[in-house]
């Protein structure tokens, strides 16, 4: 493994209470979104909506969504509306809906979006694809909303939550750095999406090392 | 709007791929002789609905263990031995649909047993503990395009060093939880698909679809295929809609002719049978790459959504061998361009060939293949 880096400009994350649910969020969140689409948007897709405000990406850039469970409550939810399936569930629960529900009310091309699903190693390979993507401004995004019957056989997330880091190769101004680099010794777990949301919140740095590599985000 | 292409060239060392006809020469076949795999099918299975135009491997209805996981073992006896999934040899997994198909089952029966595959992780853990893989694997799941992101993906890991070969596997088998949604959104109905043929109603066929690449970095050599380039682009105008203008195509297509550098393609489109977005595909195509002939194979072997980018790499790399490139079986004129071409034709004219897919939320994906 090259050692590759890049610098992280804007981070935001979404932790909402734990009781919220995607009435509640859309309450909270309602003046940040067209009221036609609010009422459709999935309590992921708000929370996607909100972290990815001051992300600032064009139709050059590029967005990393990395995501174990997406839409869990519309997959729920389009589960039970058969034999007559619904067909506004059935696109929600379709992967990548979260950030399609955020950028196509704001009409905001992106060149390149890499949704990317995993369990143990997502947070390790969605870094891998930011890291590689050369677009000028990337956006890594990530969360999970909390399911309900799916939860109990670990088909969703206990928790709800998004994050949105933006990252380039310009040092500039940059409030930390993520990257990886060849380590021969170790074979760390690697963290959850929840733990990198965390971090990220609470700007914590994270190391691990896996497969005869060190990945790190540090902070300024 | 704009888009750039990726040219990172990628040797294909194998290829492989499995349809309702069977392998990809199989597949090959099915075309050249203009059959169809597509047949009416009760839309939930055994839970009966309308007839719809479905190509299986199987029975629609859910297996255990699921359909997919014998097609990827199978096609495991295809593919490179190789530590896949170990240290620079890692996999690179993409679907639409994964193995959510069967907690529709758990929904019905409520055995637990369905559950294990329900999430895609899971599902891809199934397979990689079924097939003794490592754990560097990525997963990528964007619609219809699906396929077309691992092999980008597997050409920027060879090409920064990351990896010396990749597996990129895709699969899509069809369940009655997706053909419920596709029958919901109305555009699988009981109508054959006729891509770019101009008609009252448009229509879609759904497939089974599962296929592999190993790709290394670099040119092929004498005799074999590389893929030269890609391009991607996510226009954002609509969840199951373009821009009326055909900018989102535009942007794509635009991006991989600048890659083919004046070689003369002929493109395999998407072409799944809807009118609108059939008539903006195949005009943007036209506009982009006036001398190119356009097929579409997704009237025979019906749409395998999230495979369909790497099971249609898979049988245009036999039709070059072969020297007969498929036409667009299940169409008839007039189609919305003159360049659709109905009937296979020979490929000794062309230098090489664009392949394109698309998907919801007005997503493009293209690559150019090319003959060493």
């Amino acid at each position: 493994m090259p050692a590759l880096e890049r610098y992280l400009h804007h981070v935001t994350v979404d932790w909402p209470s734990p009781d919220e649910t995607a009435a509640t969020a859309r309450l909270r969140l309602a003046d940040r979104f067209p009221r036609t689409a609010l009422r459709r948007m999935t309590h992921l897709g708000l929370l996607v909506g909100h972290v990815l405000e001051g992300a600032d990406l064009g139709p050059s850039d590029a967005v990393v969504y990395a995501t174990t469970f997406a839409e869990a409550r519309a997959l729920e939810e389009y589960l039970v509306s058969f034999p007559a399936a619904s067909p506004l569930l059935f696109q929600t629960s379709i992967h990548p809906g979260g950030v399609q529900q955020v950028l196509i009310p704001r009409q905001q091309s992106i060149a390149r979006l890499w949704p990317m699903a995993g369990g143990e190693r997502l947070v390790e390979q969605s870094l891998l694809a930011v890291l590689l993507e050369p677009a000028a401004r990337v956006g890594w995004v990530g969360g999970e909303e909390k399911g309900t019957w799916l939860c109990d056989h670990g088909m969703a997330s206990p928790l709800a939550f998004a994050f949105c880091a933006r990252v380039s190769a310009d040092p500039t101004g940059a409030i930390g750095r993520i990257g990886c680099s060849p380590e021969e010794e170790g074979d760390d777990p690697c963290p959850s999406l929840a733990t990198l949301a965390r971090a990220l919140r609470d700007r914590q740095s994270l190391s691990w090392r896996s497969a005869g590599t060190c990945w790190r985000i540090e902070w300024s | 709007m704009s888009a750039t292409a990726d040219f990172l060239p990628c040797e294909i060392e194998a290829c492989d791929a499995l349809t309702a006809f069977g392998d990809a020469q199989a597949s090959l076949d099915g075309l050249l002789a203009g059959r169809k795999a597509l047949a009416l099918t009760p839309v939930l299975g055994r839970a009966g609905g309308d007839p719809v135009p479905l190509a299986l491997r199987g029975s629609l209805d859910e297996t255990m263990p699921p359909r997919w996981l014998g097609a990827a073992q199978m096609l495991a006896g295809q593919w490179p031995e190789g530590r896949w999934g170990h240290g620079r040899t890692p996999v690179v997994v993409t679907s639409c649909n994964f193995g959510v198909g069967s907690l529709y089952a758990y929904q019905r029966e409520r055995d637990p047993r369905h559950l294990e595959p329900g999430a895609p992780h899971a599902a891809v853990d199934l397979i990689r503990r079924s097939l003794g893989w490592g754990d560097q694997l990525s997963i990528f799941s964007h619609a219809c395009v699906t396929s077309h992101l691992g092999l980008a993906h597997a050409a920027r890991l060879l090409h920064a060093g990351v990896a010396d070969r990749v597996l990129v596997l895709s699969f899509d088998f069809l369940s009655p939880f997706v053909t419920g949604g596709f029958h919901s959104l109305k555009i699988l109905n009981t109508g054959f698909p006729a891509p770019y043929a101009v008609r009252e109603t448009g229509s879609i066929g759904l497939g089974d679809g599962a296929a592999f690449a190993v790709l290394r970095r670099g040119a092929a050599p004498s005799g074999g295929f590389t893929v030269e380039a890609h391009a991607l682009f996510n226009e954002m105008y609509h969840v199951t809609g373009n821009q009326p203008d055909g900018s989102g195509f535009s942007a794509c297509l635009a991006a991989i002719a600048t890659a083919t550098g004046g070689r003369r393609v002929w493109v395999k489109g998407h072409g799944t049978g809807t009118l609108e977005a059939g008539r903006l595909e195949a005009e943007g195509v036209a506009r982009q790459f006036p001398q190119a002939p356009l097929v579409s194979w997704k009237g025979s072997l019906g749409h395998t959504l999230g495979s369909c980018g790497l099971v249609e790499l898979a049988i245009a790399l036999r039709a070059l061998r072969g020297g007969r490139i498929p036409g667009t079986v299940g169409s008839s004129g007039p189609t919305f361009v003159d360049s659709v071409a109905l009937e296979p034709f020979g490929a000794a004219s062309f230098d090489g060939a664009v392949l394109t897919s698309n998907a919801f939320g007005g997503a493009h994906a293209a690559l150019l293949l090319s003959a060493a």
